[in-house]
């Protein structure tokens, strides 16, 4: 089996894939030709994309079949307004290039005691859900997916799931414009139904929203937020206690991004605000906290004494925190 | 060899309703009928519009809330006469319950036990359930030798009714087996037994 140096892998891009005007889809091997990391559905890994601007660490969700330890999959959607990333690897990646790709992690796994897997996503967002169904399918698990899309030339990546899985996959937006009715999805399930959803804020929002309105409890509502939680902003300035250092945190860019531009680590996972990885001591603070993250307790966010540098920002004269 | 304090026992809760519930599902079993009235008082008359009540009045201790059960109006009552129907009756009203069902279980730690056993096989999640202890603490034990299931032990030794061993009763409750374990008491030197102790119940 390839292993990471420096946290990372290195990759080749065995083939490049356009499968919507917007979503291309990379297959990628062990450069050395050997078995990669095993992972579970619903995991992602951290691209590390070499942009004009400098790296660009991109969290995505593996879409080939956990059982396949030979190739790794994942789609990218080029988001022109975004930090770069998605585009420098529309752009600058080549087949047959490396890439650094940080070991597998799964903040979105499927719940092992359900009786049925409902998934509901949106665009891209359908990625997790090619290698929970590889993993549910061969254990005989009970699914359906519900797949909302932009119109035909979108639906490429729903299609492919019902030549697979057939009427258990509903894509909604293709050439017949049915639309998604997340309350109609969730209505009258039967106990120890689980629903999992990836996509827009908004998607996920109404998701929880209805799901709480049909009774159901936070541990049978799964969710990962594809995009970027927003580490955009004004300007602040923090302070780094162990080594002294004074970073100035542009509006383009994360806590966690400045950081790292100026030479220093903070431990990651996600990227997103989810997974608690990168939560970090606030010592001394000048202002208020601006909390992005899924992760923290509303007591946790008033304490104003730790922060989650992926997403969260400051609104301060001083910020010192415990790295 | 015994362990002291009990950690492995479950915590239990005390029975009040689930506001975030649209059906409300309540069993219990002998003075675990006390909790429920108490339950059912607490609600409002729409949640007791959507709750269905199952009781049984087989009890240990003797104790039953029947009658006072049969006067609280607008509910769903399903009285029964053992736990093993009442039990039968909660797996029947599981397998075709919705989501959004909150379950509220009080009796004795065998029948929260055994009842739980059936919720988890149905998918509810413990945030969706609450379990009062009622009555006595009597065990529920499982012969480690033989797999059969004694319910009301209330001695350190007993006599194994599905081998005829004689068991000793550890202090350790295995949530899935709804049971504590127990095992052969003279296993070291055969005829020598640990001291008889009343159980903790």
């Amino acid at each position: 089996m390839t292993t990471a140096h420096h946290g990372a892998l290195q990759l080749k891009v065995e083939r490049i894939e356009a499968v919507t005007p917007e979503i291309n889809r990379y297959t990628l091997t062990a450069s050395d030709g050997s078995w990669l990391p095993p992972f579970s559905g619903g995991s992602h890994v951290t691209v590390l994309i070499d942009t004009e601007t400098g790296t660009r660490r991109n969290a995505y969700s593996l879409m080939s079949s956990p059982y396949d330890a030979s190739q790794y999959q994942i789609a990218v959607r080029r988001v022109e307004d975004g930090k770069g990333g998605s585009v420098a690897m529309h752009g600058r990646v080549h087949e047959g290039d490396v890439v650094p790709v940080t070991i597998p992690a799964n903040l979105f796994p499927l719940s092992k005691h359900a009786r049925h897997h409902v998934f509901i996503a949106g665009g891209v967002g359908v990625t997790p859900i090619f290698a929970q169904l590889e993993e549910l399918s061969m254990k005989n698990g009970s699914f359906e997916v519900h797949l909302a899309v932009r119109g035909p030339e979108h639906a490429t990546l729903g299609r492919e799931l019902r030549e697979r899985y057939g009427d258990r996959v509903s894509v909604y937006g293709d050439e017949d414009a049915t639309r998604l009715d997340i309350a109609a999805v969730l209505a009258d399930r039967p106990l120890g139904t689980h629903v999992y959803v990836c996509g827009p804020a908004r998607m996920i929002d109404d998701v929880i929203d209805q799901a709480h309105r049909q009774g159901w409890t936070d541990a049978n509502i799964h969710f990962e937020r594809f995009e970027d939680a927003g580490s955009t902003g004004e300007p602040f300035t923090v302070t780094l206690a162990k080594s002294g250092a004074t970073i100035e945190v542009s509006p383009d860019q994360s806590l966690l991004e400045a950081v790292e531009e100026s030479g220093f680590k903070l431990p990651y996972l996600c990227r997103g605000g989810a997974c608690g990885e990168c939560e970090t001591e606030v010592l001394e603070l000048d202002g208020t906290l601006d909390h992005r993250d899924d992760w923290l307790s509303e007591r946790d966010r008033a304490s104003n004494a730790i922060i989650m540098p992926c997403v969260s920002r400051a609104s301060c004269t001083r910020l010192v925190i415990n790295a | 060899m015994l362990i002291t304090g009990i950690k492995s026992r479950p915590v239990y809760d005390r029975l009040a309703p689930m506001a975030s519930g649209l059906r409300h599902l309540a069993i219990a079993q002998g003075s675990g009928g006390q909790p429920m009235l108490r339950l059912l008082a607490d609600m409002t008359p729409a949640q007791r519009g959507v709750a269905t009540v199952v009781y049984s009045s087989e009890s240990f201790t003797g104790n039953s809330y029947e009658a006072e059960l049969r006067a609280v109006d607008g509910i769903d009552l399903r009285l029964c006469a053992s736990n093993v129907e009442a039990l039968q009756v909660l797996d029947d009203l599981l397998s075709t319950a919705k989501m959004g069902t909150r379950l509220y279980l009080a009796g004795s730690e065998g029948f929260i036990g055994t009842a739980m056993q059936r919720a988890t096989e149905y998918g509810l999640d413990r945030d969706e359930i609450l379990r009062e202890h009622a009555g006595s603490f009597v065990r529920r034990v499982w012969c480690a030798h033989c797999n059969a299931y004694t319910e009301n032990v209330t001695q350190r030794i007993f006599r194994c009714p599905g081998c005829g061993l004689d068991l000793v009763v550890r202090d350790h409750y295995s949530s899935r087996l709804a049971a504590f374990q127990g095992v052969k008491a003279d296993g070291e030197v055969p005829g020598e037994l640990p001291e008889i102790e009343e159980l903790d119940t």
